[in-house]
């Protein structure tokens, strides 16, 4: 698939928003019980509004992949049926509750309403990323993404820009849950690692359409495109099949994984164990996390074979031959929920 | 329910491109036009179509068959491309079936492509929305038009008369019939989308001639004779023959 790049964006600056203000309000929520000491007025202020700022950023640079951007408020119609639509709905109802939310907090007026509005931004922040990872997931015809693991890691994702900057911001702050985010963001990098890998594993044993099956015919017989009725390329073969990125996809996925993971967990690791933590380590993580999941997504895009390239001979082919006369017919069932 | 589909003779298709040819003329100037070209006379050609033409060989040499896929929207029954569009824009009408994009409503998120596996769907880059085969339902509403016309442009233009259109859910239309007759087959049966468009399969006609000298040019078969008499008539020059009827 061609990688939107406003939608790599997105998924940056709503990560950031989304991971911070998780780990913000978690820090609150957890004074109500008597448990640690909150955070100090000012610093929320200071998160609240970056927040505000990085989520607005990332719906207005999301609406450029849009073809007509000053329509984007119909996309709140089909909430019922589209995650794209739900999406939308989540994302702009988690700005619009974040403001609500920073507003009674610097007031102080009502701590009811407070947290209400609180506890209502951290549930639709989380419905939100799970909208967005759904709409990759919920996609039936790109077998690498039809599947609980590419949620999962989205989230996870979601938690490590969060958890990253948030360390970051402890040191920044002097604030006292410095140790407490480190932890957390080895934990959220090692998950975030995990299901990464789990992720590239699967599409070794997926069970792949064949030309056969979408042309309907039988198993056995070769089949070979002899001419896909135009000279240049057409809009099914430039977003379905990126073709540069194909190519320099086996330089990147390497990258995205050096970069997003393994050198952020070494930078948590030695600020942990050594017990140093100053701007730079900490500062670092959080921009080598960035910027390994800008590539990581590019990656995430690129991987994906959408199965209508299969009329193009631009699908990939499945991990197994079949003998020549060999009759037995494959049943491929692709189901919504992997 | 009625559904309207288009059911495509492989058999007789012959892969000329007529039918995506006047697909595209008779689109770009009806309703839902224009279909977009970029550089249209240069070396890189591009453009939105609502049929595209596939060629595909089958066998190993020498025995291959050559065979043409004609491929637009398949206005599937359980047409996945509608849910996910966050607007509404993209519809299955309830009268007849047809699955169509509201020009006006659609947002050019291109999700609705995403999510078509026979990628059917155009984005339209000059008009900022997603495209896609309509059956001509400019055309197939319009009683202005005499009633044989009331066809997609496609369907009447093909020269093989490979293509037919009509109502797949009533036993009585000639589609049905022949989807019935001739197992009709439909794209990627596994994907759960219940195409309504579906193709005739390739018949393989073969003519053995040694069987027809055995049997039919034997001196005893009853039509010995005619056959012969046919045979010197249609091998004598045309001057001839004329005289020979008016004796």
């Amino acid at each position: 698939m061609h990688p939107p790049l406003s939608l790599i964006f997105f998924f940056l600056t709503a990560g950031t928003s989304i991971g911070l203000f998780i780990f913000m309000y978690a820090i609150e929520f957890l004074q109500l019980f008597g448990k640690g000491q909150g955070l100090p007025k000012e610093v929320i202020l200071k998160l609240g509004v970056l927040e505000l700022i990085l989520i607005g950023l990332g719906a207005f640079g999301a609406s450029f992949h849009l073809g007509h951007k000053l329509r984007a408020w119909k996309a709140i119609k089909r909430f019922r049926t589209s995650w794209l639509s739900r999406e939308a709905v989540f994302s702009g109802a988690y700005g619009v509750s974040l403001l609500i939310y920073l507003v009674l907090n610097q007031l102080g007026v009502n701590p009811f309403f407070e947290h209400f509005f609180g506890i209502l931004t951290f549930i639709l922040g989380v419905l939100s990323g799970f909208s967005t990872a759904m709409i990759y997931a919920s996609n039936k015809f790109v077998l690498e993404w039809n599947s609980s693991i590419t949620v999962i890691y989205y989230l996870l994702m979601y938690l490590m820009l969060g958890s990253t900057l948030m360390a970051y911001f402890s040191h920044l702050y002097n604030l006292p849950y410095l140790g407490t985010f480190i932890f957390l963001s080895f934990l959220f990098l090692a998950l975030g690692l995990g299901f990464r890998l789990a992720f590239n594993i699967r599409q070794f044993y997926l069970k792949r359409p064949t030309m056969n099956e979408a042309l309907n015919l039988p198993h056995n017989r070769p089949i070979r495109v002899v001419d896909t009725g135009t000279t240049t390329d057409n809009y099914c073969t430039e977003e379905f099949y990126y073709r540069k990125g194909k190519e320099m996809l086996s330089t990147v996925i390497p990258v995205a994984y050096l970069l997003t993971f393994v050198v952020p967990l070494f930078l948590v690791l030695y600020a942990w164990i050594t017990g140093t933590a100053n701007h730079w380590i900490l500062g670092l993580t959080y921009l080598f996390v960035l910027v390994g999941s800008a590539l990581e997504r590019w990656s995430f895009f690129v991987e994906g074979n959408h199965v209508q390239n299969l009329f193009y001979g631009l699908y990939p082919e499945e991990g197994y031959r079949l003998r020549k006369g060999y009759m037995e017919r494959k049943e491929t069932k692709i189901s919504l929920y992997g | 329910m009625a559904q309207f589909a288009l059911v495509i003779d492989l058999n007789t298709c012959v892969g000329c491109h007529a039918c995506a040819t006047n697909c595209k003329e008779w689109n770009t100037q009806a309703a839902f036009g224009p279909l977009s070209d970029f550089d249209p006379y240069g070396a890189h050609p591009e453009g939105v179509w609502y049929n595209r033409i596939m060629t595909y060989e089958t066998g190993e040499f020498p025995s291959t068959q050559v065979f043409h896929l004609p491929k637009s929207c398949l206005h599937c029954q359980d047409a996945p491309c509608v849910p996910v569009c966050p607007t509404g824009a993209s519809y299955k009408r309830e009268q007849d079936g047809i699955v169509l994009v509201n020009y006006d409503d659609c947002i050019g998120c291109k999700l609705c492509s995403w999510s078509c596996p026979y990628g059917c769907r155009e984005f339209d880059e000059a008009d900022k929305v997603m495209k896609k085969c309509t059956l001509c339902i400019d055309r197939i509403y319009d009683e202005t038009l005499p009633p044989e016309h009331r066809k997609p442009a496609c369907v009447l233009t093909c020269p093989a008369r490979a293509r037919f259109f009509g109502d797949i859910e009533d036993p009585n239309s000639e589609v049905y019939k022949v989807i019935e007759e001739r197992n009709g087959f439909v794209l990627f049966p596994d994907m759960g989308t219940n195409p309504a468009n579906h193709y005739l399969p390739r018949i393989e006609t073969k003519i053995n001639l040694e069987e027809f000298e055995k049997h039919i040019l034997k001196p005893d078969n009853p039509l010995f004779l005619e056959v012969m008499k046919r045979h010197h008539v249609s091998n004598k020059a045309p001057q001839e023959k004329q005289v020979e009827e008016v004796v």
